[in-house]
């Protein structure tokens, strides 16, 4: 018998895993994002790095979306 | 196996009267690296351009200018090569000669451009009165009367003022346009009243005629001009047709002209000898050797310096990899080139990178999906750069294939297997990501070990052929042992933790704790206690590569999303409704491989650079650039 408040519960910490490190995901690259395009303004070239130094904050998101996988896929069957 | 380009270092010195025999033979074989001189002395000056410059710059001003007027930018392309000496003549009368004929056609289309702003200026005032019957020369010249022509809002009341005038209005707008006769004496009240309600006076442009006729006047020789300037225009499309192979050529060939009369910049002179220093990779040597030598009659020599102590810092780096793995240099090269004496990684990343792509993509669907773009991009696309981007993706497309048929995925409906549609289709191994994440998460953190690990040995080789064996020992084998050990301490430690028994202190625990102190004390011995600030890192890679699952386990949901949400909303009530069902897979299924792509794309590609390459690649090498030029628009006879 699953219970379903616990698995609820579960669940919305998945969903605080993914939301809150987006968010700071996002924070991030918001300010590494404008100073790339600052640079690629300068110099056109810089724009495959750029962008590979945009992501670089993903990381964050990645590790709340492995947390969320996790709870989701591992914790939340162990429970039911 | 790895290494770039093998060069040599040359110095090339003879008589500065064969000078501009020896640049042209330089200039011809493409191969010669210069490397600049520019510490300046006594003896040796840098050397002056030579005298043709001043000539060359002014032809290519014009040059440009014309090829500016004819929007011709050199990225054309033209079926037959201008031969040089067809050029070299007769440069400057046909140049003359063109600059002649586009200036006349251009100075025409501006004559005309400026009539035909004439004319709209002109209908642009007449517009408000082409309702009023007047005759232009009617409303200005009177002693006695006050006219007021004008646009203002709602209709004027001055029969207060007084009775003795003339009014016609026209709605225009929002408001209306008048014309207002009064008799001088009441033209100051007239005006504070039309002031009020917001009167602005419509300047009147000279002529004579009713507005209405003059517009339709007008807008005759308007379409009059305008098929003079498409005339015009043609005419200048024309010279373009006509010319571009021309102009394409003169320009290729002034720039190579340019090139070699500046070349002395670059050279150490002396009185009467120059001398250049400069790479050639080693294969090229022979050739331009006998070639200098023999165009000089001997008065100019290409030695090789054997001297000791090279700069390896100095050398250019040609990348020398096999046709297939040469796309993937646009990802080195946009990192950073890699040294003289450093790995090339280009190879291992034709191979992994798409590897990477591939696991995190892992659709069947979407991988010819991939593939396909891949392909039409490579096919029809110009730009070197994205042609190599193309070329990668179809390498990517292939592994996300691979992967697909693996995670038993098209278009996240599992097509094989007991709960696909081909049910008696069984392989090894088949694991639907969405059922198997716990194990594709451990594998994906024994895939982040090895490519750590490969990233040290390739970083210990790099330390052992530039510092030795004592400081590859200190710098990269002891982080191995760390990784290692740890890896061992967690594995054995991870499991009873997690289900709560107790901890076995078995000879692989210990085993694995040795390794990692002692490679824990070999990190201290070769960086100090700023090894420890590091440690950290080490793990947080290893975890990095959980991207690879989480990407792909979220790509894949969407696109049971968008499978689920389609059948539930539309194909499973029938009819019409199958229609809209399609269009949501095709949009969904669109956004979903563009997400694809532009994340398993960028995170792989982080995965190398932040990930992979820190462990061993420094880059910041000089790129070869020789001395010479590619040829695309003339051929020398």
């Amino acid at each position: 018998m699953v219970d379903p408040i616990g698995a609820g519960l579960v669940a919305l910490a998945a969903a605080i895993a993914v939301s809150t490190t987006g968010i700071a995901a996002a924070l991030g690259e918001q300010v590494i994002g404008s100073a790339a395009i600052g640079v690629m303004a300068e110099d056109e070239g810089f724009f495959g790095r750029g962008l590979v130094m945009t992501v670089i904050p993903e990381s964050i998101v990645i590790f709340g979306l492995v947390v969320a996988l996790i709870l989701l896929f591992v914790t939340l069957p162990s429970i039911g | 196996m790895f290494e770039p380009q093998p060069m040599t270092k040359v110095i090339i010195a003879g008589s500065k009267d064969y000078m501009n025999i020896a640049i042209d033979a330089m200039y011809k074989h493409n191969v010669v690296h210069i490397a600049d001189f520019v510490d300046e002395d006594e003896d040796f000056k840098i050397g002056k351009p030579h005298e043709s410059i001043t000539k060359l710059s002014e032809r290519t001003v014009s040059l440009r200018s014309l090829a500016s007027y004819l929007s011709i930018k050199g990225k054309e392309d033209i079926p037959n090569k201008y031969p040089e000496s067809a050029i070299i003549d007769t440069i400057d009368a046909k140049t003359e000669q063109l600059d002649v004929e586009v200036t006349q056609v251009t100075d025409r289309i501006s004559e005309i451009e400026s009539k035909i702003k004439d004319v709209k200026d002109k209908k642009r005032l007449l517009e408000p009165l082409k309702s009023f019957n007047l005759p232009l020369d009617l409303y200005t010249g009177y002693q006695s009367l006050a006219v007021f022509v004008g646009t203002l809002k709602g209709i004027p009341n001055i029969s207060d003022i007084t009775t003795d005038y003339e009014l016609e209005t026209a709605p225009y707008g929002r408001g209306s346009v008048i014309s207002l006769f009064v008799p001088r004496e009441f033209e100051d009240d007239v005006q504070k009243r039309l002031q009020e309600q917001g009167f602005a006076t419509l300047p009147l442009p000279k002529g004579e005629g009713i507005p209405k006729d003059i517009i339709v006047d007008l807008d005759a020789q308007l379409t009059e001009l305008q098929s003079e300037k498409q005339k015009s225009e043609e005419d200048l499309a024309d010279l373009r047709k006509k010319h571009i192979e021309y102009i394409l050529a003169s320009d290729e060939y002034l720039s190579i002209e340019t090139q070699k009369a500046e070349a002395p910049l670059r050279f150490a002179t002396t009185k009467n000898a120059f001398i250049v220093e400069g790479w050639v990779p080693t294969k090229d040597l022979g050739l331009i050797q006998s070639d200098v030598d023999g165009a000089t009659n001997g008065h100019v020599m290409v030695s090789v310096d054997r001297s000791e102590g090279v700069d390896v810092e100095k050398v250019p780096v040609a990348l020398k990899n096999p046709l297939p793995a040469r796309p993937l240099e646009v990802l080195i090269r946009a990192f950073s080139i890699p040294k003289y004496n450093e790995i090339d990684p280009t190879k291992l990343m034709t191979f992994m990178y798409p590897a990477l792509f591939g696991l995190m993509l892992g659709d069947v669907g979407y991988g010819l999906i991939v593939i396909a773009l891949g392909l039409l991009v490579s096919r029809r696309i110009k730009s070197e750069g994205m042609r190599d981007l193309a070329i990668i993706g179809v390498y990517a497309g292939v592994f996300s294939v691979i992967f697909g048929f693996i995670f038993n995925e098209f278009f996240g409906v599992e097509i094989f297997g007991h709960k696909g549609f081909l049910t008696h289709v069984e392989y090894y191994p088949m694991l639907p990501r969405l059922d198997n994440v716990l194990t594709l998460l451990i594998a994906t953190f024994i895939i982040g070990i090895l490519m750590l690990t490969l990233g040290y040995m390739l970083g210990f080789v790099n330390e052992y052929k530039q510092h030795g064996l004592k400081h590859a020992v200190f710098a990269k084998l002891s982080w191995v042992m760390m990784l290692w050990g740890g890896f061992l301490v967690i594995a054995l430690i991870l499991p009873p933790l997690t289900t709560g028994s107790s901890i076995q202190l078995s000879a692989g625990l210990v085993g694995g704790l040795v390794v990692m102190i002692v490679g824990f004390i070999l990190v201290i011995m070769g960086e100090g206690a700023i090894g420890i600030a590091e440690l950290p890192s080490l793990l947080s890679n290893v975890l990095s590569y959980s991207r690879l699952i989480s990407i792909g386990v979220s790509s894949a949901g969407i696109a049971l999303a968008v499978n689920r949400l389609s059948d539930a909303l539309f194909f499973s009530k029938g009819g019409i409704f199958v229609i809209f069902g399609v269009l949501l897979l095709i949009v969904g299924h669109g956004i979903n491989t563009v997400l694809g792509i532009l994340d398993s794309g960028l995170q792989a590609l982080r995965l190398h650079y932040v990930e992979f390459f820190t462990k061993f690649y420094r880059g910041g090498g000089i790129e070869y650039k020789p001395f010479g030029f590619e040829r695309k628009f003339t051929e020398e006879k």
